[in-house]
This record gives structure tokens, sequence and C-alpha cells, in this order.
């Protein structure tokens, strides 16, 4: 038994922080002690208490705004000439190099493993044609990792899976690289809501893996992603927009200046970045472009209407004549989208055929929409999803 | 809750250390709810909690290059948290009036779901009232009675970390948690029978 009152010990007695003799001499103290014993009371229901609380999950659009504020990146010719320097140090060294990799990849940890991996995400480096790593990690040397990761398996060819050759089936860390060379294809298993078929020459990265959010990189490349899950769950990052997933299938292309096309198969896609915002349903295809996602359209529209959009959305305002005229019933989905991304007398004429086509709902009203009412776009944009 | 071990974070602190953002991205999906969840139950507001974890992740955008690697970076890390939420205390204090259970911050945000959830919707509504004043007792100690609580339940720091944290004695950490733990028992005695049964002795 505890020979003194036992007051200062209860907090970690009743967390069960103690060792067990010392725990089980509180306890006998505390039969015996009332005065311990009325504290033990009031601890015993604080910790059971602040026990209850639970953690809680940060906003999604977190990293959004801190990044917004993050000061913008500079590369100094400092750093070029040391990332040269870097290069001809292990061109001279290459082959004790890979001999250490190897020993290092099978001993480190899978944060160290992360960190090796760790290169520019917005510039992407090329991929190894020249040198195949010959390194096949060792099932140990990637067990007992902390790091959330997602399923990957090899489809065909060769796949790098954090620089090291796949071999059947891994795990793909947060923070760590899935690559394919011309002849290799690879897939991602998105926990239990769906998959990514990366296909050849593409690079992609994991962001994050969680039961909220499943966020990848792709960098270039093209990867078919199926998904049956809730409304923005499953996220693709690319160098021109951010890819959505309100539960759907698509495909997704991404070169190597970071531009790409999106073409979704099933259900809808949402494009965001630099505050556009374009939602692309089955059966539509939209490119992401440095300024931003572009104007969604149906792939199944007249040539010469898609030739019209391309034009005017490349600054041709007199293909919007021929882009109006050559509209159809289901193109009110490209002239939905053009109408916030055009001014004055171009936003009026896209509304009058827009409204042609396919009426607004009867709370919307033609000023209030063409001064971007948010409630009346997002309610027009409901009624003519009926049409899409 | 699960520390982490922070020398495992060394090599993306390196890199970060170099300037690189993609290595700061993985620290910050690493450490972004734990950060969100102490600011979020220091002020019991979540407008105030994301700003409050902005914050430090971009004072330790700017001051990760002084990390030395002879501590633990959680450390490090949470005095950062602990000196930003001091801060933004003492800055609305001076302003607003700090959310307390009396003017009605702390909107319900998503909590991660946790595999005991209760069975009923009864249960459920009952848990979450509980919760509820749980939070605001929590919200209503002194920001340095607080701190030390949350350190102690969110991170399972030990008293010597938590002196680390907080930039003072062991002693003064213990106080401070029995201090705390005094008044929630006094502030929370009407929930007695509902959380009585949790603890045996």
């Amino acid at each position: 038994m505890a020979t003194g009152h036992v007051k200062d010990k209860l907090i970690e007695h009743c967390r069960g922080g103690l060792p067990a003799e010392q725990s089980r001499a509180i306890a006998e103290h505390l039969i015996a002690c009332p005065d311990c014993r009325v504290s033990y009371d009031e601890t015993r229901l604080t910790v059971s208490a602040l026990s209850s609380l639970k953690p809680v999950e940060a906003p999604q659009d977190l990293w959004r705004r801190v990044e917004a504020r993050l000061p913008s990146e500079q590369r100094s010719d400092q750093s070029s000439s040391r990332r040269f320097q870097m290069v001809l140090a292990a061109a001279a060294v290459l082959a004790a190099v890979i001999g250490l990799v190897w020993y290092l990849n099978a001993h480190k940890s899978p944060d160290q493993r992360l960190a090796q991996n760790r290169e520019e995400l917005t510039t992407p480096a090329p991929l190894p044609t020249t040198v195949t790593p010959e390194i096949t990690p060792t099932p140990a040397a990637r067990s007992g990792s902390r790091l959330p990761s997602l399923e990957v398996h090899s489809l065909d060819g060769a796949p790098l899976l954090a620089q090291s050759r796949l071999e059947g089936r891994g795990r793909l860390q947060v923070g760590e690289w899935l690559e394919t060379d011309s002849s290799a294809r690879a897939q991602i298993n998105i926990a239990d809501i769906g998959k990514v078929e990366v296909e050849p020459n593409s690079r992609i990265g994991l962001i994050n893996t969680r039961e909220s959010e499943h966020r990848l990189k792709l960098v270039r490349g093209r990867i078919q992603a199926q998904v049956t899950a809730p409304p923005r769950i499953f996220v693709i990052e690319t160098p021109a927009a951010t890819a959505v997933d309100l539960g759907c299938a698509y495909v997704l292309d991404v070169d190597e200046s970071g531009s790409g096309l999106l073409r979704v198969t099933s259900g809808y896609v949402l494009l965001e970045d630099k505050g556009r915002e374009s939602f692309v349903p089955a059966g539509a295809a939209c490119e992401t472009r440095p300024e931003g996602p572009g104007v969604p359209y149906f792939e199944k529209s007249s040539e010469g209407f898609k030739k019209a959009l391309r034009a005017y959305s490349s600054g041709d305002r007199s293909a919007l004549k021929s882009l109006l005229t050559s509209a159809e019933r289901h193109d009110t989905l490209s002239l939905w989208h053009l109408l916030p991304r055009v001014n004055g007398e171009d936003r009026a004429q896209v509304y009058d055929r827009m409204a042609e086509l396919y009426g607004p709902p009867g709370d919307c009203t033609r000023e209030g929409l063409l001064k971007l009412d948010r409630r009346m776009l997002e309610e027009y944009r409901k009624r003519l999803a009926w049409v899409w | 809750m699960m520390k982490s071990d922070g020398a495992g974070d060394f090599p993306v602190i390196k890199a970060c250390q170099e300037g690189d953002r993609d290595a700061f991205r993985v620290l910050f999906e690493s450490y972004r709810d734990r950060t969100y969840t102490i600011a979020y139950h220091f002020c019991s507001d979540d407008t105030m909690a994301s700003d409050i974890t902005q914050q430090v992740f971009l004072k330790l955008f700017d001051s990760i290059r002084q990390f030395r690697f002879n501590s633990e970076f959680t450390t490090w890390l949470y005095r950062l948290v602990a000196n930003v939420c001091m801060d933004e205390h003492r800055k609305r204090r001076r302003f607003l009036q700090w959310p307390t259970s009396s003017t009605g911050g702390g909107t319900d945000v998503s909590v991660v779901p946790e595999s005991s959830a209760p069975a009923s919707i009864e249960d459920h509504i009952g848990a979450r009232e509980m919760n509820s004043q749980v939070r605001r007792a929590v919200a209503s100690l002194s920001p340095k009675l607080r701190l030390v609580i949350l350190l102690r339940y969110f991170e399972d720091f030990s008293y010597d970390e938590m002196a680390s944290v907080l930039g003072c004695s062991s002693g003064t950490v213990a106080s401070r948690l029995n201090r705390g733990h005094q008044q929630l028992a006094k502030q929370l005695s009407h929930l007695r029978q509902e959380f009585g049964r949790a603890i045996s002795l």
C-alpha cells in the first residue's frame, strides 16, 4: 500500500499510465483513504471526459490557403549550378552509388525513402530512359511503414515505384511517385472506392490518402479513373487544374507542358483552379491549361461548334457568331461555362442563344444572369443538366 | 493518440530546409489534423482554428531552417503551435470576445469517426451533447491550463516534453495539469453519472 497520499499520481493512475505495481498500491490506498478517494472520483470524471474529446479533421482546402500565402518559389543560378555539379558527381560514381542505394534501400526507414523520392513537383524529371535501376526492394524494406499508402500493382512492363522496380504488388506511400515508361502500365487501388490505371509514360504521386480524401498528382501521362464514392473523396491534381471526382469514371491526359485533357465516361468531374470551375459530365471533355480549366464541351458536338469554341477560347472574337449558330441544345454545357468568362455584348449574345436553346427557370431573370447572380447561375445549371 | 516518431521526419525536414515545397506539403499533411485539433479545442471555433493552423505552417515554413535536429521535431513544432495559440488569444482578447460556452462559439465540425460509435440515435445525440459540454468546459479554462490539458490528451506528451514546449518546468506542468483537472471536475460534476462508469477501481 502507498504510505502517503496519492493525489498527485491520480491523473496518471486514471489514465492507466503507471506501472501495475504502483497502480495496485494506489488502489489499495484509495480503499483506506476517504480524502484521496474524493480526489480520485473527481479525477476519474475529468480523465474520462477529456478522453472522450475527439481529434478534429482540418478543412480540406487548408493547404490551398497556406500555399497561397507562401513566398513565391525562386530558382537561383546557384541551385542550378549545384544540381549540375551533383549530376556530374553522380555520373562519376554511378557504379558505387547503385550498390550503396541498394544497401540503403534495404535497410532504411520508409520516411527516409520518402525523402529520397522528393523531387520537384513543378518541373517533373524526365523518365530514366538510359539507366533502369536494377533495384528490387526486399519486402522487409517496405514493411512496417507508418505512412498512409495505397496498393499498387504492375499491369505491364516494369513500372517504377519510389524509384524501385515494381514486381507484382507494392504500396505507394504518401510523398512517393509511381512512374511508367513506354511499355509499362500499373494500377493503383484507391482503398475500396475505385482504381486508377496508369498508362505508359506517366508519372503520378500520392499526396494524401485518408478515409475522407484520396489525393494524387499527375504531372504527365494518362490515367483512367473509376471511382464509386461520395463526391469530393477522390481528387487528382495536375499542373494546370484539379479534378475533383463527383462519382464517376474518366480519362485524364497531361502533357509535358502540364496542360491536359479530361474526358469523362460516366458521372461528373469538377475541374477547378485559379478561381475557375468547370463541371464536366459524362460524354464531355475539357482542356486543362495553365490559366485554369477550359470550357467543357460534348464530344458528340459538331466539328463546326468545337472548332469555333477552340478559336473563341483562343481569343478570336469573330468566332462567336459561328459558335452560337452551330450550338445545339446539349451545347448549353459550353455556353453556360462561357457566360461568366466573357464580358459585355458577348455575354449577352451567349445568354440569349442559351435561353433560346433551353430557357432558365422561372425565378431566374436575364438581368440577374447577365450580372452573374450566383444563385441564378446555379439554378440554371441544375435545369440545364437535364439536357447535358 | 499515437505520437509520431519525430526522428522519422528528419529526411523530410532536411528536404524542406533545402526549399523543397513537395516535402513541405508532406510535412503539412502529416501534422495538419493534429495541429488543427489542438487549435480547435484551444479556441473552440473552426474559423479561428483554421487561422491558427495556417499561421503555424507559415511560421514553420519561414523558420524550418532553424531546426537543428538535436531535439524532437514534434516538440519544436508544438512550441510554434502553443505560441501561435497564445498570440492569437492575446490578440483577440484585445479586440474581440474569445468564444466560450456563453458566446456560442464552437461550431460543430466533423470529427474523425471512431470505431466505437454510439449504438443508437439517442446515444449519438447524448454523446454529442456530452462532448459539446466537455469542449465548452475546456474552453473556459485559462489558456495556460488549456494548453497543458490538450498537449497531454491529444499528443500524449510527457511532463518533460510539455515543459520543453511551453518553456516552463515539469513541476509547473504538473501543477497546471492538476489545476486544470480540478477546475474541470467542478464544471463537469453534473456528468458524473455518464462518465463515472468509464473507469473502475
